[in-house]
């Protein structure tokens, strides 16, 4: 059946309508912004002052946007290893026929729907805490004396410690995923490997994981945007003022944008434009990503069931 | 085709239906609008829950009572208010009143708000003759006059503070020892910290939040001012940082940390976890916070707390004779669109002056506005400090003029305090960080 166009027009009119004043009319304002000094995020155009790419210049020479960067690389880079690892490991036991699927898949993934607020304080005041957390007690009641007095919110740790209990909560998240992506192997895979002599770990490296390939890439992409707009977490860490291991390209642009305690004394400190520079930089780099992960891993459409 | 007929009258049905709930609810808030003939809507700083909130809700309250035709509504925005506020603004919503921390609101919306210099000289019902100047406190007077060029004046003030050294009175009094209020040297700052270590009690400790005063007062006092350590904090090629007043404070800190006394855990405090090992009597100092500690602490270290304060030490070569320090407040500001500014400001007066300024100090623990109010008791040694300040530091003492190098210096800080580091490598550290 051929659609008449007036019908189109008036299925997609209110979604282009909505698509172009929500996503594109801001994303291009931003880009327009970002070579202006503005004031305010929303001061109108008139109160803007044209700067070229000095705020661009900016970012790229502060110490502090440089090192927001490294942080978001190692939670990216070290966090994605710990949950994938953990993410697929849980995913190959509860699809290999365990009993309790359905209660492990759900307590893997409770930590989702609970608020990143709740779960930061809780990991910072319950279980870091050096006087009376969760980690100084485990460690004391096992005679591991050294763990036991790990400092882990001491500054030279704070980032390995919040990488820690940020993957912790994405972990149930990707056990989904991948265990979508296992649940649509044809059975008869492993069956034919089995009776061909193959182990377990034969069968992951040979069936599962190239099979996995397609679901792997949206994965990677998912984890990346969420590194690269790393920010509630950062904040939870360090709620007054940015520090070496917690600060994050997004925390950098939120101080630009609105200031925080630090921002107080010299008010051209506080500065949209630079933020939308911040924006604009970080949106390239989720491209960036985005199409290395694409020519990187191989495509799921040449593997055929 | 009957269908389409009673599919289409069903949808006019529909329109005429909520066309007439919106006009009917449309006219009942326009008369409800008609009886308050000045409508003045207030964006708060403050969360509905906490005591600041409370007390002012009250105290609206009271006002619209006594004057029928004003309606007040509050948005309680929290300190989300510095995102939230500017672009409220930009759209010209009406927003009559709001709050921000005073040299923030003053240097970064002054566009958006009223001059108020003429409503600081008049009278009001709740000043008992005096003109509002006359009732606040001169100093903030003088120190929001001095955030602009020209003095003029945007915000009025509520809930002044000072940053001082906060301890408890009992923990002292325990091993035998006593500070000066005001004007205590550093030899006599570590005679108190060896008299607590030696009774067996943790002498001082802080959090990551407020890691950056001890520092920044330290250095203030050395050169004498905030605007030199305005100079060391924007320095991008690392010399200033050899400045041997630099190494002297680094120096003292290292000592501090090498006879054990702050407490063990003053690397890893996350706010307010140090505040705690105060409020729980593990501790006895806190070497610089700001005088909302009482009240924020007041769950948990009850309000009978022996609470004391000194003006942090003069160290040896020390310029500024301890005169120095942080004070400000929060303030208000007025919209210059708002239609009704003399109300605005009439209630600004009503909610700090007076009766409900003297419970808001109360209930707050906090610094009245009102020059004839008691201080809490909770706070009395800071307005003895308060009393003997000159010169006003701003927050963080000049270390913030730079967001570039204040999470450097801030966690180099903290080593050094923890001991993890000694004064070397602390100055070492930062003109890595300042110059890489």
């Amino acid at each position: 059946m051929k659609l008449k166009n007036s019908v189109i027009v008036v299925f997609l009119g209110p979604a282009v309508v909505f698509y172009l004043l929500i996503f594109l009319y801001p994303s291009i304002r931003t880009l327009i912004m970002s070579f202006f000094y503005v004031k305010t995020v929303t001061a109108s155009m008139a109160r803007w002052s044209f700067v070229g790419l000095k705020n661009y210049r900016i970012i790229f020479q502060s110490k502090m946007f440089i090192h927001s960067l490294s942080n978001i690389f190692y939670i990216w880079f070290y966090g994605g290893l710990g949950v994938f690892f953990a993410a697929l490991l849980y995913a190959v036991i509860l699809t290999s026929g365990v009993k309790g699927k359905s209660f492990f898949r759900d307590i893997l993934y409770l930590p989702n729907v609970i608020t990143a607020v709740a779960l930061a304080t809780m990991w910072i005041h319950f279980a870091f805490n050096n006087q009376y957390g969760l980690f100084k007690i485990i460690f004391q009641t096992l005679g591991l004396k050294q763990l036991a007095e790990f400092q882990w919110t001491a500054p030279e740790h704070e980032l390995f410690s919040m990488t820690v209990a940020y993957s912790f909560g994405c972990v149930g998240y990707y056990v989904l995923i991948f265990m979508a992506g296992i649940e649509k192997i044809p059975t008869d895979f492993y069956e034919a490997a089995t009776i061909e002599g193959a182990g377990i770990f034969k069968k992951f490296t040979s069936i599962t994981l190239p099979l996995l390939i397609g679901v792997m890439k949206t994965a990677v992409v998912l984890w990346s945007i969420a590194a690269v707009t790393f920010f509630l977490w950062s904040m939870m860490f360090s709620p007054y003022d940015p520090e070496m291991g917690t600060i994050t390209p997004m925390v950098y642009m939120y101080n630009t944008t609105f200031g925080r305690n630090v921002i107080v004394t010299n008010p051209e400190l506080v500065n949209a434009g630079l933020g939308a520079a911040v924006g604009v930089v970080m949106t390239s780099i989720i491209v960036i990503v985005f199409l290395a992960v694409d020519r990187l891993l191989p495509d799921q459409e040449e593997i055929k069931y | 085709m009957r269908k389409k007929w009673l599919v289409i009258g069903l949808s006019l049905l529909m329109a005429l239906l909520v066309t007439g709930i919106t006009f009917a609810a449309g006219k009942q808030e326009a008369a409800k609008a008609g009886h308050s003939a000045i409508k003045l809507v207030w964006w708060s700083m403050w969360n509905e829950t906490e005591p600041q909130a409370k007390v002012y809700k009250e105290a609206v309250n009271d006002y619209m009572s006594q004057h029928p035709k004003v309606q007040v509504s509050i948005q309680w925005n929290g300190r989300e208010i510095r995102k939230t506020l500017p672009p409220a603004l930009d759209a010209n919503t009406q927003i009559d009143i709001w709050e921000q921390a005073d040299e923030y609101a003053t240097k970064t919306w002054k566009d958006y708000a009223l001059k108020l210099n003429s409503y600081y000289e008049k009278t009001y019902p709740t000043t008992n003759s005096r003109t509002y100047r006359e009732s606040i406190i001169p100093a903030l007077y003088e120190l929001h006059k001095s955030f602009t060029e020209d003095g003029s004046l945007y915000i009025a003030p509520e809930q002044p503070f000072i940053v001082s050294s906060m301890y408890n009175k009992d923990l002292l009094k325990k091993v035998g020892v006593s500070i000066k209020t005001v004007g205590a040297t550093w030899e006599e700052f570590l005679a108190v910290l060896e008299k607590l270590k030696s009774g067996g009690i943790t002498p001082m400790t802080f959090d990551d939040a407020y890691s950056d005063l001890p520092l920044a007062i330290h250095l203030d006092r050395l050169y004498g001012g905030y605007e030199p350590v305005e100079k060391l904090a924007k320095d991008k090629t690392g010399k200033l940082w050899d400045d041997p007043r630099v190494m002297q404070t680094a120096k003292d800190y290292e000592y501090l940390a090498s006879e054990g006394y702050f407490s063990k855990q003053v690397a890893t405090n996350k706010w307010p976890a140090g505040q705690q090992e105060v409020a729980t009597n593990q501790v006895a100092i806190y070497p610089q916070n700001g005088s909302w500690l009482p009240n924020e602490l007041k769950s948990t270290a009850g309000l009978d707390f022996p609470w004391g304060q000194f003006a942090y030490p003069i160290p040896k070569n020390g310029k500024d004779g301890g005169t120095g320090g942080t004070f400000g407040s929060q303030a208000f500001m007025i919209n210059k669109k708002c239609k009704n500014p003399d109300t605005a400001f009439d209630l600004i007066v009503f909610l700090t002056i007076g009766k409900w300024g003297k419970k808001f100090s109360n209930d707050t623990l906090s610094i009245p506005m009102d020059l004839s109010q008691e201080w809490p008791k909770q706070l009395a040694d800071d307005k003895e400090i308060f009393k003997s300040l000159t010169n006003n530091y701003p927050w963080s003492g000049g270390l913030g003029a730079s967001s570039e190098s204040f999470p450097i210096v801030k966690k180099a800080f903290i080593e050094l305090a923890s001991g993890k580091i000694n004064a070397e490598k602390f100055v070492a550290e930062i003109k890595a960080g300042v110059t890489k």
